[in-house]
């Protein structure tokens, strides 16, 4: 239910076309790396989707990342700016449920481009190298593990701009700390669990235990986010 | 009204904001990495660098690529979201003063905005340098000349790109396309800085400065050096033509 009513708030607020455009962005990364520069990466070692995505991935989700985080701050913005929110509290609806509905929308909307980039990849693999059996499975497992790997910086950001009434404070959290993500050393295991770091893993490239341990992490963070969310609830109750 | 009382009710706007503390944490974030990595300046003698130069230009890099450029998005973001949220630029409006003025004195303080962030980055430099001095026993610390010189071209450089931010922010209503735009057009900076036409890409400038200084530090390191001829007239252009647009278009979507 409240899914959809979040859905038809996002009609003129441009949430939709922010993300297609900025999935097809993301996805234009590989094709212009490939149109431009094919030669050095044609003669790599390793199957096309390693070396596609070893070569784009940082950057494709980087802008993953800070579209998932705008998203987020701006669809509670929508809820703050103009107080109503405090409408919304008045309805006969769990407050939990306007949270949950509005990441369910973030969820969508990232599998949306998602997919965008694994069309794009897989356009790549096809046209500029000889994709082999097996490149589908391997093109839905590197997309899954992206996604699953996504979900803990989603819901986070999504606290984040709940929890800031104004956009900048909760725009700036973010921006700083994609940026940290950014800054982290990537061989070490428990600084790169931190939320916003995650979406950089590739699967390609990591041993498969490795991949494990990276799913429950991501996991367990997304509940913890979820129940951060509910505590914040309560509390900010009590004292309002 | 003149321009110093305008911009003087501007800083008062944004007192509680809180916007110094985001910029102070991006800056604090920054170099902490780089205290603990310490040790890895003195590995990078290969590029005939000296560490205490590379500590300093490893820490403005990082911040010139993404930090710097995004803090100026969340900028504009607060000047715009502060009138726009409870109809302030309603009132702003009606009163007797010159749209044109009005707009420039809010890039003014996003200008100072930028200019806080640097001196703060300046600032954390030299308690990070203090206490990798002490860590690391070597003696870290450049002449406040020089990283002087380098914090004000960093600002110079990127008067342009805010004046873009500053355009989006004015011209776009819709917050998410004009932070979406803003941000989205940060990443590829890296790649437009190793292209012939990075002089046409305003976001890329200050990384581009910062990169060529480092490729002047490095004796061994060859990075593209600024060529003022294309760059110069291009920025000011880019600077003029987005200033000039946004005091156009301020307050117009509002007056309808």
């Amino acid at each position: 239910m409240s899914v959809f009513l979040e859905c038809k708030k996002i009609r003129r607020t441009g949430f939709l076309q922010a993300f297609i455009g900025g999935g097809i962005l993301a996805g234009a990364v590989p094709v212009v790396n490939m149109a431009v520069r094919s030669e050095i990466y044609q003669t790599k070692q390793g199957s096309p989707l390693q070396i596609l995505l070893s070569a784009n991935w940082q950057m494709m989700a980087m802008l993953n990342v800070l579209l998932v985080v705008t998203g987020a701050c701006l669809l509670y913005h929508t809820e703050y700016a103009d107080h109503a929110m405090q409408k919304m509290k008045s309805l006969p609806v769990r407050e939990i449920s306007i949270f949950s509905g509005k990441v369910i929308l973030t969820i969508l909307m990232s599998l949306l481009i998602l997919a965008i980039e694994a069309g794009a990849t897989a356009f790549c693999a096809y046209y500029w190298f000889e994709a082999r059996n097996g490149f589908w499975e391997e093109l839905g497992r590197n997309f899954g593990y992206a996604f699953l790997l996504m979900l803990p910086c989603l819901v986070l950001s999504m606290l984040i701009s709940e929890a800031c009434k104004n956009m900048w404070i909760s725009l700036g959290i973010g921006v700083v700390c994609v940026f940290t993500a950014t800054m982290l050393p990537t061989d070490n295991f428990a600084l790169s669990l931190f939320p916003f770091a995650t979406p950089f893993q590739m699967f390609t490239g990591t041993d498969l235990a490795q991949v494990t341990r990276y799913i429950y992490a991501a996991a367990a963070e997304t509940f913890v986010f979820g129940l951060a969310e509910l505590l914040l609830i309560k509390i900010r109750r009590s004292f309002a | 009204m003149n321009f110093l009382s305008l911009t003087g009710i501007e800083f008062k706007k944004i007192k509680r904001s809180k916007i110094l503390f985001i910029l102070l944490v991006a800056t604090v974030v920054l170099w902490i990495p780089s205290i603990l990595n310490a040790h890895m300046n003195f590995k990078m003698q290969a590029e005939g660098i000296s560490p205490e130069n590379n500590f300093f230009i490893q820490g403005f890099m990082g911040m010139s690529w993404f930090m710097f450029p995004a803090s100026m998005v969340v900028g504009t973001v607060l000047l715009s979201q502060t009138e726009r949220t409870n109809k302030g630029i309603l009132k702003m409006l009606a009163l007797p003063i010159n749209t044109a003025k009005l707009c420039l004195a809010k890039f003014f303080v996003l200008l100072s905005l930028a200019a806080a962030q640097i001196l703060m980055m300046t600032g954390m430099y030299y308690i990070s340098a203090v206490i990798c001095s002490k860590t690391q026993a070597y003696y870290f610390f450049l002449s406040p000349v020089f990283v002087g010189k380098e914090a004000a071209m960093l600002f110079l450089a990127a008067i342009p790109m805010i004046a873009f931010f500053w355009m989006l922010s004015v011209c776009i209503q819709t917050p998410i396309f004009s932070i979406g735009i803003g941000l989205a057009s940060i990443v590829p900076s890296v790649l437009m800085i190793n292209t012939k036409i990075w002089f046409a890409y305003p976001m890329s400038y200050p990384f581009f400065v910062i990169t060529s200084e480092y490729g002047k530090l490095a004796a061994n390191l060859n990075t593209a050096q600024v060529e003022l001829i294309p760059w110069i007239p291009v920025a000011f252009a880019v600077t003029i033509i987005c200033l000039t647009v946004s005091c156009i278009r301020f307050g117009q979507a509002e007056r309808r």
